[in-house]
């Protein structure tokens, strides 16, 4: 479990270190070498990991992706993470039809497909700014929080200190806010970290069918689909993106399980 | 002079589907006065807990009370209050210490800031006032080096502090009732005896009114005023502590005194009281006793026994102590 949260952690390092500094570091992503012969060339010295059919440095734009990919997943898990906490405590807490009805609106929200509905706005509101994408990520994703919060408000009502803070005369709504909240933060944030995954892969998969970040923005979706047309001639175009997709899920996922098995401690 | 708490007539009932219902507390009265001790004695699932939860309407979702329950504390029947009235009861006047310890503290807020939740809950104090006040609670329940203690979480103290910082907690807002429900139970036999200590000076300190309910007579004796004897959802018996232990009336109570140990007779076996405690659905007609007890006669498995003068302060349920014969 230790090497767990261990990789989790070194992987998700190297890639916000990536992030931050790469682009200082690398070429300009945006930067077009003036000579012809420069386009599609192989990994070099110069190049760590070619160029494109655009003659860009295909390290700056992956590294200039990681900013993006994790500035919208992180928006998107964490206007989930929000949304979802206190849909899910009105759900868990409040009493007769009002929990009811919320308790309803969650069911809904599970049951609609995410990448359709997200399509579907993405469609109509067109191309956006990474933070947009987060944010609308992020308002399709809280239905999952919520239904967990809400199975934590409704253990946690019943739990024998909720029950000494109403007999000390707390009132309902100290109660949820002082009691109960924080009573679901660790459930909330294991979700978080793994939903993080989610993200990455739902920002990559719109990208790659041309609907989330706006060209000519690079994102690692994007670099996947431009590098399918030359994937005979400089396989090193997809090989980049899909290798810095798959660390970077997998080191979400890593330090999600590592957050799960040291938080609840019935699976420790 | 009008006892601080007056309870008659609790019923609680849980309905079901069914149109029947389960009644695990039925028709139980009694008083507390301001400053009493009374000890509330009986086994597991004679509806004791949840007697103690009723007195400041806290019973468990689904469970009811009957329309004749009178809850009157100096002179307020708390049955009809409305919610926001009875958090005025709550902590302030009525308190409560469960069982657990372990569970019954919150294990991610800091003990301090616990304590203080129970002050602000009924008074306006700045952070720095409640800290104070906490600090004072703090040492008043006997925890050793408060300003340390007061930002631990729960998980850094042992059963014992935790114990007394549910009671800081109880006593933060300064009721005149203090209800503890088997306040000893999940601890060890020596802070077992430091609890029930702390309880008593504190009811010497603060002059407070302890509702104490508990399965073990060794508890009560030396330290009630009163105690009440439940079985079943009923009352049985009811006498000053002293009566009680030399002259139990009721067969229950008798038969418990002779399923304990003692240790200035020479008792070579106990006798149990035969069978056990019948679950709510099933409790017998009449006196709910008679199926175990050995006294009974034909009169006990159809007719209630109403609760009656046994003796000088006491009362029993029983229709043989009452001097009915075959």
């Amino acid at each position: 479990m230790k090497s767990q949260r261990g990789w989790g952690i070194l992987l998700l390092g190297l890639l916000v270190l990536l992030a931050v500094i790469g682009p200082w570091v690398a070429p300009d992503w945006h930067a077009m070498s003036d000579a012809l012969t420069d386009a599609l060339l192989p990994p070099s010295r110069a190049h760590w990991f070619g160029t494109d059919q655009l003659r860009r440095d295909v390290f700056a734009r992956l590294a200039y992706g990681a900013r993006v990919s994790l500035v919208v997943a992180t928006i998107a898990v964490t206007v989930a993470a929000i949304l979802g906490t206190m849909i899910g405590l009105a759900a868990g807490t409040a009493v007769g039809w009002i929990g009811a009805t919320v308790q309803r609106c969650i069911n809904v929200g599970l049951a609609l497909p995410r990448v359709i509905v997200l399509l579907v706005v993405l469609a109509a509101v067109g191309l956006l700014s990474p933070v947009a994408l987060g944010i609308i990520l992020g308002g399709t994703g809280w239905p999952a929080v919520a239904r967990l919060v809400r199975g934590e408000a409704l253990r946690l009502r019943e739990a024998p200190f909720v029950v000494a803070a109403h007999a000390l005369g707390a009132t309902p709504g100290r109660v949820v806010w002082r009691e109960i909240l924080p009573g679901t933060m660790p459930a909330v944030l294991v979700a978080t970290t793994l939903g993080l995954a989610d993200a990455i892969l739902l920002e990559a998969g719109l990208s790659f069918i041309g609907v989330g970040v706006k060209a000519p923005i690079p994102s690692w979706g994007g670099m996947i689909l431009e590098a399918r047309e030359q994937l005979t001639n400089a396989p090193w175009l997809l090989i980049a993106p899909c290798l810095a997709l798959g660390l970077a899920t997998s080191a979400a996922t890593l330090l999600g399980e590592a957050l799960r098995t040291s938080l609840q401690p019935d699976t420790r | 002079m009008t006892p601080l708490l007056e309870v008659a007539n609790l019923n609680i009932f849980f309905p079901q589907a069914s149109g029947e219902s389960t009644v695990p507390v039925d028709d139980v009265s009694f008083t507390v006065a301001a400053g009493e001790l009374v000890a509330l004695v009986g086994e597991s699932g004679c509806g004791k807990t949840l007697t103690g939860l009723a007195l400041p309407r806290l019973l468990p979702r689904g469970a009811e009370m009957g329309a004749r329950t009178v809850i009157r504390f100096r002179g307020t029947d708390l049955t009809s209050l409305s919610e926001s009235e009875l958090r005025t009861y709550r902590g302030r006047r009525i308190a409560m210490v469960f069982q657990d310890p372990m569970t019954s503290l919150n294990p991610v807020m800091r003990v301090g800031a616990q304590i203080a939740e129970a002050i602000h809950a009924h008074r306006k104090v700045s952070k720095r006032d409640a800290r104070e006040r906490v600090l004072a609670l703090l040492t008043e329940v006997g925890i050793a080096d408060p300003t340390s203690r007061i930002d631990a979480y729960p998980h850094q103290l042992s059963g014992g502090m935790r114990q007394r910082i549910l009671i800081a907690m109880a006593l933060a807002a300064e009721p005149d009732l203090l209800v503890a429900d088997e306040p000893t139970t999940a601890l060890d036999v020596t802070i077992q005896a430091q609890i029930l200590e702390l309880l008593d000076h504190l009811r010497a300190t603060r002059k407070l009114a302890v509702l104490l309910i508990t399965h073990d007579l060794g508890i009560v004796a030396g330290r009630a005023d009163r105690v009440l004897v439940m079985y079943a959802g009923r009352i049985v018996e009811s006498a000053k502590t002293a009566r009680l232990f030399s002259h139990p009336a009721h067969p229950y109570t008798r038969g418990l005194f002779a399923s304990i140990p003692r240790l200035d007779a020479d008792t070579t076996r106990l006798t149990p009281i035969g069978g056990s405690v019948p679950r709510p659905a099933d409790w017998p007609t009449g006196c709910r006793f008679h199926p175990r007890c050995g006294a009974a006669i034909a009169h006990c498995t159809t007719h209630r026994p109403p609760l009656e003068a046994a003796g000088p302060d006491q009362l029993a349920a029983c229709w043989v102590t009452q001097g009915m014969t075959k």
